[in-house]
């Protein structure tokens, strides 16, 4: 059977069996995991095999699988693994502590399943409608696996997610209706798949394809975090479980982009690149000031976790917006860059929850005394996510400096500077709150996690500091065909 | 001939109806007329498809009648009587303001969008165009303006409604997967916000959504 195939139905059946599992903890702990390591093998012979050079679509190319898709099928299924395996044990906790009863268990398990499927859907589809419909569905599948418990604020946040993607994922349905009346009789082939019209971007008109980029920005730009649309974001990865903030924000909002980088490749190769570059530029320069902002003020871990996401979202905007090969190439490697840090800067938050009983900095510190181990792990995700060197997100916030400089874009450079000196400061002063000094509250679990437990954590944190010092080069490969269709050289 | 000027009475008549979805503070009659927006819509599928001879939209007219005149509401219907409402909660602005700001604000964005619109349209009918416009501006506003969770719901189904109407519009050759795909999602929305506004009503006694101020900053 073809491996397209059983990426579209193998998550799909897993999430099924799940739903009707007896509610026995073992059981289901120990499904989920092999469930896993089965889709993560099987996205991943995909992957290898665009490695290969070999063309994958079916289905008359209504699915296909690029380099491009390539790239974030291989972040589902890397991140998916490690977050899933780390949510068995989170929700173990969350089980023993009353927290939450193993029926709601099952469903998280379950609906993960069907999360990941909708996710691979979406990265897959040529056709763009069926990627919107795929990305809508991604909305509409981890609602419940952020709104987990029924009381207010887990409702609160369930409700502002499905609220607010809806109403931004609308506008990118009309782009994609309005690319498609102006693309339909003027292209050959099919006017709907995404490979036609890349193809052919230079024969549609130029005033639709301006008015379908905007729109797309507002739709798939909300669902990516990108300000001001952001704001569903810090209030739903600040509620949900820590596995599912680690999902959301590793993978999530990539797929989200991933759409956008699509019709950011589709409108800069039918007007030309100044325009795509000019409106994310300003995009990207909003949101990083924006989440700077209110990452200063943040004391609840979670939160200002979730702020990051928004910054780094406004990196890879900023990115696409200094733009030419090595802009593009900076900004789709900080997708997994961004991918692995944030998976591990949640999971890691996961932890401290557990030792301090709350999410709040100013009521922890002396955490390299209690869990040595869970303060080295937050330590590398803060260390990756301001940009030390020799973790991954310094390669892409370098090389977007590099493709500025290049470009003689100097202004941008001071901006990008700035705002991320600012996140640099707001970062250490928290981390150092957390992590050093007097325990200002109350342990509640007073000794570092098994090292099972910790096991996802330090395959995440190995996974940043060799994408921060190695090159590899499959995974370079896949960058470079991409920035190769986007450009079309 | 004929047929033309029922495609506009009809769109002119959905503009009305989506005005009614998002005034009427009686949800059953706002939930009333969401369901004779949907029987228009399908009229308008049926009416393009007599002037103009494509077999899609006869199908889209069946699928539209199934689903949104008959199922969204009946549900919707069922969960109003279950959590025993009757009057929408206080929205912003208030009952005057926001209707109105909603309703020169929708009619003025449909002026643009409309003009671009019909440039790209397969089918070349203003009116239905600038209604389709209309009525996603006016749903759009019905999740800024209205605090009632329902209301918010039924602002969904309008610029669903009014996204329906474009896609038959603008791109009613697309693979009828497409038609699928996109309303399948949009039911799926409709009962997930459903279970949502239960909870909601369980934890804070009302729809009242301007009372979730738990998470900020």
């Amino acid at each position: 059977m073809d491996i397209l195939v059983l990426i579209l139905t193998v998550p799909f059946a897993f999430g099924m069996i799940m739903f009707v599992m007896p509610l026995r903890f073992k059981l289901l702990q120990n499904l989920h995991i092999v469930f896993s390591v089965i889709v993560s093998t099987l996205l991943l012979s995909a992957v290898g095999k665009v490695v290969n050079a070999e063309e994958l679509s079916i289905f008359h190319n209504y699915i296909f699988l690029d380099s491009l898709g390539a790239i974030f099928l291989s972040l589902i299924a890397i991140t998916g693994l490690l977050v899933n395996v780390y949510a068995t044990t989170y929700m173990k906790w969350e089980l023993e502590d009353g927290h939450i009863d193993i029926k709601e268990v099952k469903n998280y398990f379950a609906l993960s399943f069907i999360f990941t499927w909708t996710m691979s859907l979406s990265v897959l589809c040529n056709n763009i409608a069926f990627m919107w419909a795929a990305i809508e569905a991604t909305t509409l599948a981890s609602v419940f696996l952020v709104a987990v418990k029924k009381d207010k604020k887990s409702t609160e946040s369930g409700y502002k997610y499905i609220v607010l993607c809806s109403i931004g994922l609308a506008f990118a349905l009309y782009a994609t209706i309005l690319l498609f009346s102006a693309a339909n009789g003027k292209i050959d082939g099919e006017a709907m798949l995404y490979t036609n019209l890349l193809a052919n971007a230079v024969n549609l008109d130029s005033v639709a394809l301006k008015l379908v980029f905007i729109f797309a920005l507002i739709g798939f730009g909300t669902k990516a975090g990108l300000a001001p649309t952001h704001t569903w974001l810090p209030d739903v990865h600040a509620e949900g479980p820590a596995p599912t903030s680690a999902l959301l924000s590793g993978i999530l909002l990539k797929c989200a982009m991933l759409g956008l980088v699509r019709y950011y490749a589709i409108v800069a190769n039918g007007v030309g690149f100044d325009f795509v570059q000019t409106v994310m530029i300003v995009s990207g320069t909003l949101t990083l000031f924006i989440s700077a902002f209110f990452l200063i003020r943040q004391h609840n871990v979670k939160r200002m976790f979730a702020y990051h996401s928004v910054a780094h979202m406004g990196v890879i905007a900023f990115g696409l917006g200094v733009g030419g090969a090595i802009g593009l190439f900076a900004a789709l490697f900080h997708c997994a860059a961004h991918s692995f840090t944030k998976a591990l800067a949640f999971c890691s938050t996961g932890n401290i929850a557990r030792i301090y009983g709350t999410k709040d900095m100013t009521k922890m510190g002396g955490m390299i005394r209690i869990a040595p181990l869970t303060a080295v792990l937050f330590g590398i995700a803060i260390c990756s996510l301001v940009g030390v060197p020799g973790f991954a997100i310094f390669v892409s916030e370098f090389l977007i400096f590099k493709a500025a400089a290049i470009g003689e874009q100097y202004l941008l450079m001071g901006i990008f500077a700035i705002a991320l000196a600012i996140i640099f400061i707001a970062d250490f002063s928290h981390f150092f709150l957390a992590t050093f000094g007097k325990v200002e509250g109350e342990v509640v679990h007073n000794s570092e996690m098994k090292f099972s437990e910790n096991f996802p954590l330090i395959a995440l944190a190995i996974l940043i500091v060799a994408f921060g010092i190695w090159q590899f080069d499959s995974f370079t490969f896949l960058l470079d065909e991409s920035v190769k269709s986007i450009m079309k050289k | 001939m004929a047929n033309i000027n029922i495609i506009d009475i009809v769109a002119v008549l959905m503009m009305v109806t989506s005005f009614a979805v998002f005034g009427l503070r009686q949800y059953r009659h706002s939930i009333q007329a969401y369901a004779v927006q949907t029987l228009l819509l399908v009229i308008i599928f049926l009416a393009l498809y007599f002037k103009y001879g494509t077999h899609e939209l006869l199908i889209w007219a069946a699928t539209a009648f199934v689903i949104k005149v008959l199922f969204v509401p009946l549900y919707l219907m069922r969960l109003v009587k279950q959590l025993n409402l009757v009057v929408e909660d206080e929205p912003v602005g208030g009952f005057f303001i926001s209707p109105v700001v909603a309703l020169s604000f929708s009619l003025a964005v449909a002026m643009m969008l409309y003009k671009v619109f019909i440039h790209f349209s397969l089918f070349q009918d203003v009116l239905p165009l600038y209604a389709a416009s209309f009525i996603f501006m006016m749903g759009i506003f019905g999740f800024i303006l209205r605090n009632s969770f329902l209301k918010q719901i039924l602002s969904y189904c309008l610029f669903e409604n009014g996204i329906h109407l474009s896609l038959a519009l603008m791109a009613y050759s697309s693979h009828e997967l497409v038609e699928i795909g996109i309303l399948t999602d949009a039911i799926f929305a409709v009962l997930i916000m459903s279970v949502l506004a239960k909870r909601f009503y369980a934890a804070y006694g009302s729809l009242d959504t301007s009372k979730a101020v738990n998470l900020r900053g």
